[in-house]
């Protein structure tokens, strides 16, 4: 059951429904203790929306600004996580998850019918040779200086 | 010269024009400056709390997604920075739902001492009730009153369900108005 305050204030704050509305209206015009209460109410209500706000001191914006100044800038969301990022992942994952389902459906005995058996004919000899191995370190060492330059130079900025 | 809109300036500020931050701050510091009023209850204070709002709504500018009012989005920052103060200098303030609490203020009427004749006007009558208040009931009822903000922008604003802040905004205004009465004794007759 609401109290007299709390339907008036409703009333008041457009809250209320059609029939409602009107029911509180009434019971305004007929109720000496509604009326009471509705005057002393919407007198505050007015009171309240007039009041003005308060107004900080003249070097408010120039003391946040200067302050803002020395900040680095915002960016949005959306910029700050590269797109290749994600899909780099997204397809190294989908790469495990497409080879693992593929080994396994492959080494897998059915009872009633077997699949083709895949047959790896690759002599990995013919490609690890000291020229191959050098290379590669190389190439390991040459990402890994680019890598470091690149934080170097973000962590700068 | 058309006004930009709060998404506009804030694009702007997040393109690298910074300088249109200041636009934002102009249009939003009186209120965010009145919210920390009602937490702080000197002018220093509040500015201090109101400055630190718009710095940490400036770094946290690319995370506001216009799910919502930009002012929405600075009122919960100014709400939560406000709540961060007071609990930093231990201000002794009761809890929003304890019915019979009554804040008890340092020197509640300090602020508006300055001023006799200001303080015979109703608006600073009103302003010395509001801020007897507990800072939870001054906030809803300065974001309700002065910021018009919707109850479920307030709820937003001060993390509560919408028919919760319904409820506290009710039970404020009727401890508002018991404050007034006891302010004004006989002249409230005359200003209710």
């Amino acid at each position: 059951m609401k109290t007299i305050e709390e339907q008036i204030w409703e009333y008041i704050d457009g809250e209320l429904s059609g029939k409602e509305r009107e029911a509180v209206a009434k019971k305004i015009a007929d109720d000496n203790a509604y009326a009471t209460v509705y005057i002393e109410m919407l007198e505050l209500h007015q009171l309240m929306a007039t009041v003005e706000l308060d107004e900080p001191s003249m070097s408010f914006t120039r003391n946040i600004m200067d302050q803002v100044n020395l900040e680095t800038n915002p960016m949005a969301l959306k910029t700050k996580v590269d797109k290749r990022i994600i899909y780099s992942l997204s397809a190294i994952f989908l790469v495990a998850i497409v080879s693992v389902s593929w080994f396994t459906m492959a080494y897998i005995q059915f009872p009633a019918f077997s699949l083709p058996s895949l047959h790896f004919n690759m002599n990995l000899e013919q490609f690890v040779s000291p020229l191959a191995l050098q290379l590669f370190f190389f190439i390991d060492i040459l990402l890994a200086l680019l890598y470091l330059d690149r934080l170097y130079r973000s962590k700068k900025a | 010269m058309q006004q930009q809109t709060d998404q506009a300036l804030i694009t702007a500020v997040l393109e690298g024009n910074s300088s249109a931050y200041a636009e934002l701050v102009n249009r939003h510091k009186r209120f965010v400056f009145t919210m920390a009023m009602k937490f702080a209850k000197n002018r220093e204070d509040a500015e201090e709390i109101a400055q630190d709002c718009f710095i940490k709504a400036y770094r946290a500018l690319g995370t506001f997604k216009n799910t919502s009012k930009f002012s929405t989005w600075l009122y919960t920052i100014t709400y939560t920075t406000a709540m961060s103060f007071l609990r930093k200098k231990r201000i002794v303030t009761y809890s929003i739902d304890d019915e019979e609490s009554h804040l008890q203020l340092e020197n509640p009427i300090s602020s508006y001492q300055a001023n006799d004749v200001e303080k015979k006007s109703k608006y600073a009558y009103l302003n010395l009730a509001i801020s007897q208040l507990l800072p939870d009931d001054a906030a809803i009822i300065t974001l309700f009153y002065q910021s018009e903000q919707s109850l479920d922008e307030i709820a937003q604003v001060l993390k509560m369900e919408s028919n919760t802040v319904k409820v506290k905004l009710h039970r404020a205004r009727l401890r508002l108005k018991e404050k007034l009465e006891y302010l004004l004794k006989d002249e409230v007759k005359e200003l209710l």
